[in-house]
């Protein structure tokens, strides 16, 4: 767990692709603005047995293919035609999907159609000014605040205003101290939150809980099934989960309790992304003054 | 760099998070281990540069100015490197089982660490596979299939698979990845044309050239030039490294797997290693000459300790433990090993992490044995002979004809008695074993060493890195009562007699390195050899623990009590005997 008080924080906001940033220089953004736009590769991807389809030959299809490798294609498009007994009888093969033709087989008459590219787009995350462009690619942010990181998270970025519901770093998150009035708050518990406190959390609304402790069971019956490796981020428990210190039982660093404490009410950006082994990646609330 | 006749040699493996340095020198016509150096690895910012931290590692040894600005100063520099997790392989065959598996077996005995698998026959369809291959990106491919003259055209639709694929590099697309052909000769030249323009593909000798033999030693040293051409000159500092290495700079698994060999080979003998660290869990052995490694990625102490929880489940930890704790501290001493880098354990951390390491080791057994076994696709004739011998046993791990067995990594840290009870309690040894663990943690200098000086390679090995646990004698079988009465005749003259009970680990206390006679007899139930002798007379040699009796029986059966546990965990000594 680590503590990093009043610095200069700069957050690099990037496409996954190639796309439209959609920010200037010296802009002031806030933590919802949109950095940039842009369409990712549709990972469904349909496979077509064209040859059997068509009843030829996989070495012979070319001839009866309509479309080639790049073109685009609409569901229920013909991609391939057959006729036989002087046009009497035809055989044709459909794209079951919008998208574009990507790999045509002649050894093994497979055709493979990929859906059309997704609408992708990245968020600022922290509000803060953009101090530097990213050419078809986004921006980099910079803001004063604080930075918690702690030991392992659940679920992506999200944000929030601060609500501490306890009073001390080495008191238990239980679910009586949850109500509606949390939803779309950023929860700061104390030692360990209970499994009930992180059910009723997500059942009304909360953004993210930011705890010192969880107990590893707690955290196996949340996500339905063992965690297994120190990958995480995808997770959907329907918030955001930051343990400061690890599992069990444990106070919350003195230092970051006071901390949110001190910023009661005040935004806070949180991202439950953790990459134990690969990348070293902790989980993180950042506090912009 | 100052010319050096080969007296010196500084050895150096580069880690993940840490990189020893081993200056190893001849004096009076004996290499000798002058001293090691350690330090954090330097390959992550502000320190983006390998050399610094080698350099540090440097610093520590006495022995004069080894390392200026250009290079090694009168010293030849050998090094190995494990960073960023090794070398990231996939590979492929034509049929998972025969040529997939022959490059299964020269991948991971190049020391790689597999992160995809391939082949025609593979059940997923085409485009998932191509999906797999694009979103996990590998250091280098391994492309087999066909025998030499044998399967052409699946060989071909395997190489268009991987062209479709347009497989990126794990460290940037700025450079093509490396994929070796290994497969039927005859297809080299269309299997270049399909892949040439995308990966930089070079072609070696068939790793099945046919069903009844594998070659996989061309195939591994052509892994190793491309993982320095193509893999490593991609972290910072190792184009500068390279140019001061005087052999290629090998990945660290590959180093241990040629000492291993080697030794097993001079000893005449079958071995198997186990090496438990953080996340990985690796298995070495050599069964009748034939060297096979496997690795159990992401099963470990540390950052592979909650995925050992999920593929076993928490039974099987509780099992091991020597005294009842509450299922939920488990989970969280379990979850904090992953999460928090401790340096210093409770007790109770301790023995989860043993119980941890018995699973990790026994989980990799099992695997190892899949992997380690006859060439599958040949086509056998039973007998009734064959029913009565092990020739064609599916696997060659045969833990009765196991003389020699090695504890590495970080499970073997603890006492001597902690890890000689670890390596019975997850391996089984059978009749006479050795027990060794990697006490230096020496293990890849030595195997740096072999190809420049085979004697230096030796004397740090038995020297220096390898301890003696004691020779274990275990009875097969279920007993009650007397299990062993053994008789041990002492150089000195003094004999012992002792009677073990079933279910007893003891120790009989000889010196490391002394040689004792034994005649041994099993109890009711037991025996002591494969044809099932009641009798054993043999020449044992001590360990710092002396001479073990596990009278346990095999298969080991783990009982329901804690009391039981606790014993065969306390039976051995924490410490060793003085050295004969």
């Amino acid at each position: 767990m680590a503590v990093e008080n009043k610095i200069i924080i700069r957050k690099t906001r990037r496409l996954p692709t190639f796309g439209e940033v959609l920010v200037k220089q010296g802009e002031i953004i806030r933590e919802d603005t949109i950095i940039a736009r842009g369409r990712v590769r549709n990972p469904e991807l349909v496979e077509l047995r064209v040859d059997q389809r068509l009843g030829v030959d996989p070495y012979n299809l070319s001839g009866y293919m309509l479309k080639a490798v790049g073109d685009a294609v609409k569901k229920e498009e013909i991609i391939a035609l057959r006729r036989s007994f002087f046009g009497k009888s035809t055989k044709v093969c459909r794209s079951p999907i919008d998208g574009t033709i990507e790999i045509f087989s002649k050894s093994s008459g497979k055709v493979l159609i990929r859906g059309d590219p997704l609408p992708v787009e990245v968020k600022a995350h922290i509000p803060g000014k953009v101090t530097e462009l990213l050419p078809r690619e986004g921006a980099v942010l910079e803001c004063k605040g604080s930075i918690v990181r702690g030991a392992i998270g659940l679920g992506g970025e999200t944000h929030g205003f601060l609500e501490n519901l306890v009073d001390a770093p080495d008191e238990v998150l239980t679910n009586g101290l949850i109500d509606k009035t949390h939803s779309g708050k950023v929860i700061v518990g104390g030692a360990v939150a209970t499994l009930e406190a992180l059910r009723k959390a997500a059942s009304v609304g909360a953004a993210a809980v930011v705890v010192g402790g969880v107990d590893e069971k707690d955290l196996t019956e949340l996500l339905g099934y063992e965690l297994g490796f120190g990958v995480t981020g995808q997770e959907r428990i329907g918030l955001t989960l930051v343990v400061t210190e690890g599992f069990g039982a444990n106070p919350m660093n003195p230092e970051a309790f006071q901390l949110f404490k001190e910023h009661r009410s005040g935004l806070a950006c949180v991202d439950g992304t953790t990459q134990i082994r690969a990348r070293m990646l902790r989980p993180e609330v950042i506090i912009p003054f | 760099m100052v010319a050096n006749n080969g007296d010196a040699f500084l050895v150096v493996d580069v880690g993940d998070t840490e990189t020893k340095a081993a200056l190893v020198r001849r004096e009076n016509g004996v290499y000798r281990l002058i001293g090691t150096g350690e330090a954090e690895t330097t390959l992550d910012a502000p320190e983006l540069d390998v050399t610094i931290g080698i350099s540090r590692s440097v610093e520590s040894l006495s022995g004069g100015r080894l390392l200026g600005k250009d290079g090694p100063e009168g010293v030849k520099l050998l090094c190995s490197s494990s960073n960023g997790g090794g070398l990231y392989m996939m590979v492929s065959g034509v049929t998972s089982m025969i040529s997939g598996e022959s490059a299964q077996r020269a991948a991971l005995g190049a020391g790689a660490h597999l992160v995809g698998i391939f082949s025609k026959d593979d059940p997923r369809p085409e485009y998932r596979l191509i999906e797999t291959m694009r979103e996990t990106r590998p250091d280098m491919f391994l492309l087999a299939g066909g025998t030499d003259g044998g399967a052409f055209n699946q060989v071909l639709e395997m190489a268009s698979i991987i062209k479709n694929a347009d497989i990126k590099p794990r460290f940037g697309a700025s450079y093509k990845l490396p994929v070796i052909y290994a497969g039927n000769v005859e297809a080299r030249e269309e299997v270049a044309e399909k892949l040439t323009e995308l990966y930089a593909t070079r072609a070696v000798d068939n790793v099945r050239p046919v069903i009844e033999r594998e070659n996989l030693g061309p195939a591994k040293e052509a892994i190793y030039d491309s993982y320095m051409e193509h893999v490593l000159t991609h972290s910072p500092g190792y184009e500068r490294l390279a140019g001061w290495v005087d052999s290629p700079i090998l990945p660290t698994q590959a180093a241990i797997g040629k000492m291993l060999y080697t030794y097993a080979e001079r000893r005449k003998a079958n071995l198997l290693a186990v090496n438990v660290g953080g996340s990985t869990t690796d298995i070495y052995s050599v069964y009748r000459g034939v060297f096979n490694r496997s690795l159990n990625a992401e099963l470990g102490l540390t950052y592979g300790a909650m995925n050992v929880l999920k593929t076993v489940g928490i039974e099987r930890i509780e099992r091991w433990l020597p005294e009842a704790i509450e299922e939920r501290k488990i989970r969280n001493i379990i979850g904090n090993l992953m999460v928090q880098q401790l340096e210093k354990f409770s007790a109770d951390e301790r023995r989860i992490i043993g119980a941890l390491a018995r699973e990790a080791i026994r989980l990799g057994a099992e695997e190892h044995k899949k992997l380690a076994s006859r060439l599958k696709g040949i086509n056998i004739r039973r007998t009734i002979a064959d029913t009565f011998s092990q020739s064609l046993e599916p696997t060659y791990l045969d833990m009765g004809d196991t003389p020699i067995i090695i504890g590495m990594g970080a499970a073997f840290n603890g006492s001597l008695g902690d890890s000689t009870t670890l390596l019975l309690d997850s391996l089984e040894p059978l009749y006479l074993t050795e027990l060794y663990i990697d006490r230096a943690g020496l293990i890849p200098h030595a195997g740096m060493l072999l190809g420049e000086a085979p004697e230096a390679a030796f004397s740090i090995l038995t020297g220096e890195t390898l301890q003696r646990l004691g020779t274990c004698l275990t009875p097969y079988g279920k007993g009650e009562g007397e299990a062993i009465r053994i008789k041990l005749m002492r150089q000195d003259g003094n004999t012992i007699d002792k009677s073990i009970n079933f279910g007893e680990i003891d120790v009989l206390p000889i010196l490391d390195g002394e040689t004792c006679k034994i005649e041994a007899t099993s109890g009711k139930g037991l025996s002591l050899g494969k044809g099932k002798e009641k009798r054993l007379e043999a020449t044992v040699t001590g360990g710092v623990l002396g001479l073990i009796i596990d009278a346990r029986g095999r298969p080991l059966t783990i009982p329901d009590k804690k009391d039981t546990i606790k014993k065969w965990a306390e039976a051995l000594p924490p410490s060793g005997t003085e050295t004969r």
